[in-house]
């Protein structure tokens, strides 16, 4: 065997970086041997069923729980009343605001939570809920965020319409929650005051919710005897949601064991803390006996963690041939009845300022003003939680408006305002430094890829065609992402930092076992983790297990949102491997006694230079790092932790292009092709990637031709079953084409950026671009999401195209 | 959600018969399938149940009825429901102007229209049947009130208890039948 190949199946045999290893996750996954919050029965456990309102807006005059008292299995039923003693009829949100635990006198939106009903079965306990008597008087509800503000608009949160602030600035209108701005506003009104060209476009982004296809749910269960209270629960954010539950209790943190377990999909819609864990959890301290509660389908998408629902305004200035003067851009954000959107101290829209997108915009003024309405709290949802979907919609909707405004091919207008490799690390208006980019590269291998010249000569020979049945689009999307939230000087959920950790063990046979601050929701963290550690320390990733979500056995994290768990808890991973390699390293020395200096590293074993017949294996190393024969001084033991706090977030980026064919007629969009460049950096298990890519691109999909949550005047919900909700299917999902280029992060220990989100945020405004493309040409420049078949045909039909 | 009434019915009595029929509540919801009064709170202010099922829910409202505005000058009034399903997952509120003209000495016309608001389940999963259930409620009630003045003409409906026994769901079956016709003629139906 030649060195070379020795080397190679050496490294083979690690399964490190790079390689395509299946998903160590996938063989309990598939034999259906999941452990989700709903798998588990505890001795005793009772369960909680939850009350809701029928109205939006209403007075609670009164609750009769008498008839469910009296039907059998009830136990007892919880209210406001109940709850207040303990003070923990309301709570305090991520956002700022607190939020009714158990509506206390007024309901805010449609199936809020009233009361909940415990019993000794689930059913009974339905039953219960049906039992209970409330006497609503029903209240003009707010429901389109642009009346909220209006002089004569009912009044919703009068237990704050006193408050000056919400900690986020002045309040101008009791159902104010705050206005944020960012950028020059005096430098930007001037750009366009002499711009050649200016172009203004309003853009829905309407409110969604990700639909995971399990519902939120816990298992409380609080020990009197010893004071110890374990929450098995739907989150992704174990450690945090330890800490709420420590701050709302007054149970001593080291006390309570908060215990994810598998997820089954999170997409941000796990990350608030709902009443539900909270009724659930004081039943449980007041009972003694564990209680479950479990959400169904429809509580999960009427009451928890929508996304969205920005109502933005888009401007753009610039010169004749397209060059960006001055950008303004402002929202409406609806945030429904309670602001529990996560808002990092200072930034209450999170990352919206990112809107700049990949080009290099001077002038740039951007505002966010937040109302409450009645509907369900949220917005920290949907694969991209800070408001970054909503800002990458925006710009590259308004890059195209543009376009077609001056006349200049929609691939052409971004190459213009691309911000150039050589100008990174790039510095945008609003003050994020994007870290490292390739964008003009990115865009050619995509147009070449596709026969971008062909696909625009086929569009004009189909419009200069009268007998064509459908229309062409072609969708173009060049995004930059921002995630792996983030620099603790920037980024923190109620007072503490977003850093991350991990935990390494090395067992003396070389196994390890490494536990993270994050909480994998099906994002495959087990293999990925796995194999920065295999490739760190030499170890083979199929002895390498790793634990999230226990917080009684991880170090303390900010959970797995974001695409921040390779940015920053792969980053943990990477300086914990480190230092225990330092320290093998030391080892090796002294075991080969040569000084460390002479040392070097190759795959799987430490080498003495210019000696290759003198060397330890990592294997070794483990082994003797558990006995006495170490350098003088040193403990046993071959162990690390690492606490991460990122310098920069990371800024992935992506070109996409899409093409459609709309039947005239009937205003179906058939997507004929979809292809999906993306920039993530150094890639860790390509697979993973590739499969993170298809879930992003299909939600995107489902966003941006049919997802939508629609309410009638008085606030009812109108969409909130699988009957009337889009979850694409394997028959509605188009085929994706991905493509890859490596551009490393330079602050990041392995080079890596995130992905999971790029393919959702950089997906959506590729396929409205592609839809309205096909109307282009008929002077249209925009259109709303979701393009249904019903509202695309209402397009056609306004325009006399379903006319034969 | 919110449904529009409107009906005409040609009624063959005179108009002060029907009149009377119209001012007597407890009657007048005897008409209505599924409807009753239970209690009378004072003159103008009732309280009563309406089952009804709408598609595959069947749902049992209570509430309170008031009566406004009677003008006997002009024969009309207006009624204002509200109430809320026994199980707490909707509500459901009705306005209601009704009137009677008289065409000759002998016959008359009932006139009535209004507006139906839904509020939680009934709404969400009710959105697509509510407005053909509501044609069908209002053509039984119809039906029913003729037949009541045809059936009783000298009856003097001052003294209460209605002639209508149990409460039946309303329409159930037939109800189900009337709406899924009226839903495909809507369907097939040119605009």
């Amino acid at each position: 065997m030649t060195e070379t190949a020795e080397l190679q199946e050496r490294a083979q045999k690690l399964d490190g970086m790079g390689t395509s290893l299946l998903r160590k996750e996938d063989a309990r996954f598939i034999r259906g041997q999941g452990g989700y919050v709903d798998d588990i029965k505890l001795p005793g456990m009772i369960f909680g069923a939850i009350v809701r309102s029928p109205y939006a807006h209403a007075r609670i005059k009164g609750i009769d729980k008498s008839k469910a008292l009296a039907c059998p299995g009830v136990l007892a039923v919880l209210t406001a009343a109940d709850l207040k003693p303990v003070k923990l009829d309301w709570m305090p949100t991520v956002g700022g605001d607190v939020q009714a635990v158990l509506a206390d006198e007024k309901v805010h939106f449609q199936y809020q939570e009233v009361a909940m009903v415990l019993a000794a079965d689930r059913m009974a306990a339905y039953d219960g809920v049906a039992l209970v008597e409330v006497d609503y008087e029903e209240l003009p509800a707010i429901v389109d965020p642009r009346k909220a503000l209006l002089p004569d608009a009912p009044v919703l949160r009068e237990d704050i319409a006193d408050k000056k602030d919400l900690t986020h600035g002045p309040r101008t209108h009791p159902n104010h929650i705050f206005t944020w701005q960012a950028g020059d506003k005096a430098a930007a009104d001037a750009a366009f005051q002499g711009a050649e060209v200016t172009v203004r476009e309003e853009i829905l982004n309407p409110r969604v919710h990700p639909c995971p296809l399990e519902t939120c749910g816990c298992v409380a269960s609080f020990n009197k005897a010893t004071g110890y209270l374990t929450l098995f629960v739907t989150t992704q954010i174990p450690h945090l949601l330890r800490t709420v539950l420590a701050m709302l209790s007054g149970i001593p943190e080291s006390k309570i064991r908060v215990v994810g377990g598998d997820i089954g999909g999170g997409f941000g819609n796990k990350v608030p803390v709902y009443p539900g864990y909270v009724v659930a959890t004081v039943a449980s301290i007041v009972t003694g006996a564990p209680v479950k509660w479990i959400e169904s389908r429809i509580d999960n998408i009427s009451t928890t963690g929508f996304a969205r629902d920005y109502h933005c305004v888009g401007e753009l200035a610039a010169d004749r041939s397209g060059r960006i003067k001055g950008l303004r851009f402002a929202a409406l954000a609806d945030h429904g009845a309670f602001n529990s959107h996560v808002s990092a101290t200072k930034l209450p829209a999170g990352l919206f300022s990112i809107c700049t997108g990949s080009y290099a915009i001077p002038n740039t003024y951007c505002r966010v003003d937040a109302v409450f309405t009645n509907k369900a709290p949220g917005g920290v949802a949907y694969r991209c939680s800070l408001r970054v979907t909503e800002a990458v919609y925006l710009i590259e909707r308004m890059m195209d408006v543009l376009a077609q405004k001056i006349g200049v091919d929609k691939a052409e207008i971004r190459r213009r305002n691309f911000v150039k490799s050589e100008q990174f690390p790039y510095t945008t208006g609003f003050g994020w430094t994007l870290d490292s980019g390739n964008y003009h590269a990115a865009l050619d291998k995509v147009l070449e890829a596709v026969d971008y010249a062909g696909l625009r000569r086929e569009q004009a020979a189909r419009r200069a065609d009268p007998k064509s049945a459908t229309l062409m689009g072609i969708g173009i999307s060049t995004f930059t992402e921002i995630v792996g939230a983030g620099p603790t000087k920037v980024c923190d959920i109620l007072g503490v930092g977003l850093f991350d950790s991990c935990d390494i063990r090395v067992h003396p046979t070389g196994a390890v076992i490494a536990r993270l601050g994050t909480m994998s929701q099906g994002q495959g963290h087990a293999t990925t983790y796995s194999q920065i550690i295999a490739t760190e320390l030499g170890l083979p990733a199929s002895d390498i297990v790793v634990e999230e979500g226990d917080t009684d056995k991880a170090p303390y994290g900010a959970g797995t949102w974001g695409s921040r768990s390779t940015p920053v808890s792969g980053a943990a991973t990477a300086v914990a491997a480190r230092k225990i390699k330092d320290k093998a390293k030391k080892i090796a020395a002294h075991l080969l006694e040569v000084a460390e200096g002479d040392l070097e590293w190759e795959i799987d074993l430490f080498k003495a230079k210019g000696d290759p017949s003198r060397f330890k294996t990592m294997k070794e190393i483990c082994m003797v790092s558990h006995t006495g024969n170490l350098p003088a001084g040193m403990e046993q033991g071959l162990n690390a932790v690492a606490y991460y706090d990122p310098p920069n977030l990371t800024f992935p980026f992506g070109a996409y292009l899409c093409v459609v064919d709309v039947d005239r007629y009937t205003g179906e969009v058939k997507v004929r092709r979809f292809y999906a460049l993306d920039d993530c950096g150094t890639r860790i298990n390509p697979m993973v990637i590739e499969g993170q890519i298809h879930g992003g691109l299909t939600e995107a999909f489902a966003v941006a031709l049919g997802q939508q949550i629609p309410f009638d005047e008085s606030g009812n919900h109108l969409g909130n079953s699988l009957m009337d909700y889009f979850l694409p299917t394997a028959a509605e999902t188009p085929t994706w084409e991905t493509d890859h280029t490596v551009t490393p992060c330079p602050h990041h220990p392995l080079g890596a950026k995130g992905v999971a989100e790029s393919p959702h945020v950089g997906g959506i405004p590729c396929f409205s671009n592609a839809v309205i493309d096909a109307f282009a040409h008929l002077g249209v420049t925009h259109m709303d999401m979701p393009h249904s078949a019903y509202r695309v045909w209402q397009k056609c039909h306004e325009l006399g195209l379903d006319r034969r | 959600m919110k449904v529009p009434l409107s009906r005409t019915v040609a009624l063959a009595v005179p108009a002060e018969r029907a009149w009377t029929l119209l001012q007597d509540v407890p009657g007048v919801a005897a008409c209505m399938p599924g409807a009753k009064i239970t209690e009378q709170v004072d003159a103008a202010h009732y309280k009563g149940v309406v089952a009804v099922k709408v598609g595959p829910a069947s749902l049992s409202f209570r509430g309170e009825i008031e009566v406004q505005d009677v003008n006997a000058g002009s024969r009309s009034l207006r009624l204002l429901a509200k109430g809320t399903d026994t199980t707490g997952g909707s509500g459901a509120s009705m306005a209601l102007a009704a009137r009677i003209e008289a065409r000759d000495a002998a016959s008359c016309t009932l006139i009535g229209s209004g507006e139906v608001s839904m509020s939680g389940k009934a709404a969400g999963f009710g959105a697509r049947m509510m407005s053909t259930v509501a044609d069908q409620v209002i053509g039984q009630f119809a039906a029913n009130f003729a037949a009541r003045l045809q059936a009783a003409p000298e009856a003097a409906p001052a003294a209460g208890a209605p002639a209508a026994a149990a409460v039946q769901p309303l329409g159930a079956f037939g109800l189900f039948w009337g709406a899924l016709k009226a839903w495909l003629r809507a369907l097939f139906a040119r605009p």
